[in-house]
C-alpha cells in the first residue's frame, strides 16, 4: 500500500502525473485516493499532491510514511521532505524556481539548505526537464517523472495500466511524445542505478 | 470533451475529483436547473456543468453571486423541479437572505444547497462551519466524507428533501471536494415535471411568515423521523470509547486508532440536522467515554451535549468544548494521533519539524496585466507625493497585490469590501484612499457599493482591474463573456451610475497609464479607473507559437540597478551573485519589463 508525495510549483504539471497514476491503479482495480494544495496562485505558487495505493480513507499521508518523493523543483522538496519515511527515495528533477521573496532582495538561490537535506534521503537525479527538451517538447518533463518512478518498482502498478492511463489522461496527438517521455523517463532511473551497483 | 466519461452508464467506475462526483450526482438525481457562482473548494462542480449541462438535461447558469444563484434555485423548486445551486462556504454568507427565507416556505420539488467549506483556509478568509448556517436557516444538513458519499448523499438528499418539501443542505470540505478516488456510478432517474401553482407559502410576509414557522418545526420532525435518515449514518467497532464523528475528519479515525494500537466504537454521522437522537442517546449509553472529533464545529458535540443534559446522562465527554480536542483547522491523521493519544492515556512522540526554509508565497502569474497596474498605480502616487495611501482591496488574484513589493492591500474582507470600506475611510481619512477590484468581484458585490459612494459625495480612486474572466477560481465567463451571453460594458455601468471621472487604461502601456493615474488621483472627485487587459493565462490560450517569445536580460547593459526586481517584480526574474535573469521557462513574452519604465538602461530584450 505505496504513499507518494508530489512536490512542486504551480505550472510543472504536477497535477496531471498524479492523475495518470491514479488512473493506472483504477484500470487494475486498485482503491487509490489522491489529494492537492494548490493555494491562491494559478501559476508560482507551492503544490503538492499525495497519492496513495491501497485501501485507506485518508488521502493525506501521516507524517515520515510516505514511501517516495518525486518533486519537480529543489527548494519544494525540502519543504514536503517530512512526510518521507526514513530511508525513503526522492525523485528529483533538478530545477530552481527562485521564490519571490529572495530575489526581491537579490538573494542566491538557498542551495546549501537544500542540499544538506536532501543528503539525507536516497535521492536520485532525474534531469526531467533537461531530457523534455531533448525529446523537443518541455512540456512532457512530468511525463519523464512518471517513467522514472514507474522504473524504481514503488508503483506496484503494471506498464500496460500506465500507458493506458497516460491515453486516457492526454488528447491522441500528445500520445506518441509522451509514451517516449516515459520511456526515456525509465531509463533515467536504471542507468543511475547501475552507477549505484 | 473532457467531462464527457460523466454521462456513463450507472456500474461504470471512473477516477474522480469529490466535485466532478457532484457533477454526476446532480446528474443522477434528475436536477433540471442549477446555478453557482465560482468559489474555490467548489469551483469545478460549475466547470462541470458549464461544459456538460446541456448534454445532462440540466438548465445551468453562473450567477453574478450566490444570492442570485440561489433564488434561480428556489424558483425552479417552487415549480416541482429538482434544483441545486452550490457555492464556497463564504458564499452562503451572501445567499443567507433568501436561504432562511427557502426553509421558511420549503419546496415542492427536491432542493439541495452544496457548501463546500474550507477548514484551515486553504483559499478562503475564513474558515466557517456551515453545518451552522444551515441550523440557524433550519434547513436539513447533511455532511459526507468521501468523493463517492458526496455523490450518494446528494442523490439521497434530493429524495429526502423532495420527501420532506425542505431544502437540504450538503457540506462539503476542501479535502472532499479536492480529493480524487474511483468513484462508482449510479443509474441517472428522469426528471420532474414544470408543475407550477400558486402558493402563499412563497411569500413571505408577515401573515404567512407565522404560519410557516410551525411547518418548519413539523417538517424537521418528519425528517428526523424519516427512514431514509437511517441511509446517512454508520456505526462501528467493539469498545466502551465511543467516537463520535463525521465529515473528512472520520477519514483519520481508523488510521490513527490503528497507529496507537487501540479500540473504538465509531459512529459517523451523516445527517448531522436534525440528528437521529434516540440512535445517538442509544450509544451514548452503552459507552464509558464519548469523544468529539469533527472539523469545525462544535457542531455535533453541543448538539448531543444537549440532548444528554435534557435525558439526564452523564459521561465521560472529550472534544473542543473542554480543550481536548483542538478548534481549529483542518484534520489529519498526525492530528486525531496527538489528541487521541492523550485521551487514551498513551505515550506518543511527536517527530515532525523540518529545516526553516524560505517561503514561497503566491506570486501573480509571469505576464499579469495586475502586476503593471499596480506597479503604475504606486509609480503615480509617488510621483504626486502621496504618502500612506489606503488602499482597500477585494477578493480574486489581484489580493496578491498585498504582497511585496506592491503593497496594495490595507483592508479585505470579503465580496465587494473594497468599495463600501472606501465610503467608510473617505469620511474619516486624512490620507487618499485607492481602492482594487476585479471584473467579476465588481458585478458580484461592487455595484451597490459604488452608487452608494457616488450618491454620497465620496472622493475616491476605484481601479478595476477587468481582465474579463473569474480567474483565481479557473476562468470561469463573467457578465462580460460574450455570446450566447448578453455582454455587459463595465465603463457603461459605471457611465451609466453618473460617475463622470472614468478613465479606461491598457496597463501594459506603462506610459500612458502612468499620466492617467495621476489625473485620476488629481481629480477631486471619486474617480473610477478601468485597468483593462486579458488575464495572461487566457491570452497564453489564444496565442499562435510564432507569437511566443521570450526576454532575457542584456548583462552587458545592466547597470544592476535593480529596479526591475525590487520594484516590478516579475515572477520570472531571479538573481543570482547580484546579477540579474530572467527564467526563461517562466517568462511570458509580456515584454513589459522591456519598458524604460521599468529598465531604464534597456538591457532586457527579445531573446533571440
Ligand atoms: S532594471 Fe535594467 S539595469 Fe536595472 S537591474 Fe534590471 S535589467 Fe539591470
Ligand atoms: S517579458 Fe518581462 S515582465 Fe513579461 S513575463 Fe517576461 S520577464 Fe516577466
Amino acid at each position: 500500500m505505496p504513499s507518494f508525495v508530489f512536490a512542486g510549483v504551480g505550472g510543472q504539471g504536477i497535477i496531471t502525473v498524479a492523475i495518470i497514476l491514479g488512473r493506472a491503479a483504477v484500470i487494475e482495480g486498485k482503491p487509490v485516493l489522491m489529494t492537492e494544495l494548490h493555494g491562491m496562485a494559478q501559476r508560482g505558487g507551492k503544490i503538492s499532491v499525495e497519492v496513495r495505493i491501497g485501501d485507506y480513507k485518508s488521502a493525506i499521508i501521516p507524517s515520515k510514511t510516505a514511501d517516495a518523493m518525486v518533486a519537480f523543483e529543489e527548494l519544494e522538496a525540502v519543504r514536503n521532505i517530512s512526510k518521507l519515511k526514513e530511508g525513503g527515495m526522492i525523485l528529483l528533477n533538478r530545477r530552481r524556481i527562485h521564490p519571490v521573496s529572495l530575489t526581491i532582495k537579490q538573494q542566491n538561490y538557498p542551495d546549501q539548505i537544500v542540499e544538506s537535506e536532501l543528503k539525507k534521503y536516497a535521492t536520485i537525479t532525474v534531469e526531467a526537464d533537461r531530457t523534455a527538451l531533448e525529446l523537443g517538447n518541455k512540456r512532457v518533463a512530468n511525463t519523464v517523472m512518471v517513467g522514472a518512478l514507474f522504473s524504481t518498482g514503488l508503483l506496484g502498478l503494471d506498464e500496460e495500466s500506465i500507458i493506458a492511463a497516460i491515453k486516457e489522461s492526454l488528447p491522441e496527438r500528445h500520445w506518441e511524445c509522451n509514451l517516449e517521455a516515459f520511456e526515456e523517463g525509465k531509463k533515467l532511473v536504471l542507468e543511475q542505478s547501475a552507477k549505484a551497483i | 470533451m473532457a467531462y464527457d466519461s460523466l454521462l456513463g452508464r450507472g456500474g461504470r467506475t471512473e477516477f474522480l475529483l469529490g466535485n466532478e462526483a457532484v457533477g454526476r450526482g446532480v446528474y443522477e438525481a434528475g436536477v433540471s436547473v442549477a446555478a453557482t457562482y465560482p468559489g474555490t473548494p467548489s469551483s469545478e462542480i460549475g466547470d462541470v456543468l458549464y461544459q456538460v449541462s446541456d448534454k445532462m438535461g440540466i438548465k445551468f447558469e453562473f450567477a453574478t453571486n450566490e444570492k442570485v444563484a440561489l433564488e434561480i434555485a428556489a424558483a425552479a423548486a417552487t415549480g416541482g423541479l429538482r434544483s441545486f445551486v452550490f457555492m464556497k462556504h463564504v458564499g452562503l454568507n451572501v445567499a443567507m437572505d433568501s436561504f432562511v427565507s427557502l426553509a421558511a416556505s420549503g419546496v415542492k420539488g427536491g432542493m439541495v444547497v452544496l457548501s463546500a467549506d474550507d477548514p484551515s483556509m486553504h483559499s478562503s478568509q475564513n474558515e466557517q462551519d456551515n453545518r451552522f448556517l444551515g441550523k440557524f436557516a433550519k434547513t436539513i444538513v447533511v455532511e459526507p466524507s468521501s468523493p463517492q458519499e458526496l455523490k450518494d448523499f446528494v442523490v439521497s438528499a434530493f429524495d429526502l428533501s423532495e420527501e420532506i418539501g425542505h431544502p437540504v443542505l450538503v457540506r462539503s470540505v476542501t479535502r472532499i471536494s479536492h480529493v480524487r478516488t474511483p468513484v462508482k456510478f449510479g443509474e441517472v432517474r428522469g426528471k420532474n415535471e414544470w408543475n407550477y401553482k400558486k402558493d402563499t407559502s412563497y411569500v413571505l410576509m408577515p401573515e404567512n411568515a407565522y404560519r410557516a414557522q410551525a411547518a418548519v418545526a413539523n417538517r424537521l420532525d418528519r425528517a428526523r423521523k424519516s427512514n431514509r435518515s437511517k441511509f446517512f449514518n454508520r456505526i462501528y467497532g467493539d469498545s466502551s470509547t465511543l467516537i463520535v464523528t463525521s465529515g473528512a475528519a472520520y477519514n483519520y479515525i481508523d488510521e490513527a486508532l490503528q497507529m496507537l494500537n487501540v479500540k473504538a466504537r465509531v459512529m459517523k454521522i451523516g445527517l448531522s440536522f436534525p440528528l437521529d437522537q434516540d440512535g445517538i442517546l442509544k450509544e451514548v449509553e452503552l459507552a464509558e467515554r464519548v469523544v468529539f472529533v469533527e472539523e469545525g464545529g462544535p457542531f455535533l458535540e453541543e448538539q448531543v451535549l444537549s440532548i444528554c443534559a435534557l435525558r439526564g446522562i452523564n459521561r465521560k465527554f472529550y472534544g473542543k468544548l473542554n480543550g481536548y480536542v483542538p478548534m481549529s483547522y483542518e484534520m489529519d491523521v498526525d492530528r486525531v494521533v496527538v489528541f487521541l493519544s492523550e485521551i487514551y492515556g498513551i505515550e506518543h512522540k511527536q517527530t515532525y519539524g523540518g529545516p526553516v526554509l524560505p517561503n514561497r508565497e503566491p506570486v501573480l502569474c509571469p505576464g499579469c496585466p495586475h502586476r503593471a497596474t499596480y506597479y503604475v498605480a504606486k509609480m503615480a502616487m509617488k510621483q504626486k507625493g502621496l504618502r500612506n495611501v489606503i488602499s482597500p482591496t477585494d477578493i480574486g488574484c489581484y489580493t496578491l497585490g498585498y504582497y511585496e513589493p506592491y503593497q496594495m492591500g490595507d483592508f479585505c474582507f470579503s465580496m465587494g469590501s473594497s468599495v463600501g470600506s472606501s465610503s467608510g475611510f473617505t469620511m474619516s481619512a486624512e490620507e487618499k484612499v485607492v481602492s482594487f477590484i476585479g471584473d467579476s468581484t465588481f458585478f458580484h458585490g461592487g455595484i451597490p457599493a459604488l452608487i452608494n459612494a457616488y450618491h454620497n459625495n465620496h472622493n475616491f480612486v476605484l481601479v478595476i482591474m477587468d481582465n474579463s474572466i473569474t480567474a483565481m477560481t479557473g476562468g470561469q465567463p463573467t457578465p462580460e463573456t460574450g455570446p450566447p451571453f448578453k455582454k455587459v460594458d463595465i465603463e457603461s455601468v459605471v457611465r451609466g451610475i453618473g460617475i463622470n471621472n472614468v478613465f479606461t487604461i491598457d496597463p501594459y502601456d506603462l506610459k500612458s497609464s502612468l499620466e492617467t493615474f495621476k489625473k485620476a488621483l488629481g481629480t477631486e472627485e471619486l474617480s473610477v479607473v478601468i485597468s483593462k487587459r486579458d488575464c495572461a493565462l487566457e491570452a497564453d490560450r489564444k496565442k499562435s507559437p510564432s507569437e511566443m517569445k521570450v526576454f532575457q536580460i542584456n548583462q552587458d547593459k545592466c547597470n544592476q540597478c535593480y529596479n526591475c526586481v525590487r520594484n516590478f517584480s516579475c515572477a520570472a526574474f531571479y538573481t543570482e551573485d547580484g546579477k540579474v535573469f530572467i527564467d526563461s521557462e517562466l517568462c511570458d513574452g509580456c515584454s513589459v519589463c522591456s519598458e524604460p519604465l521599468v529598465c531604464p538602461f534597456n538591457a532586457i530584450e527579445v531573446k533571440e
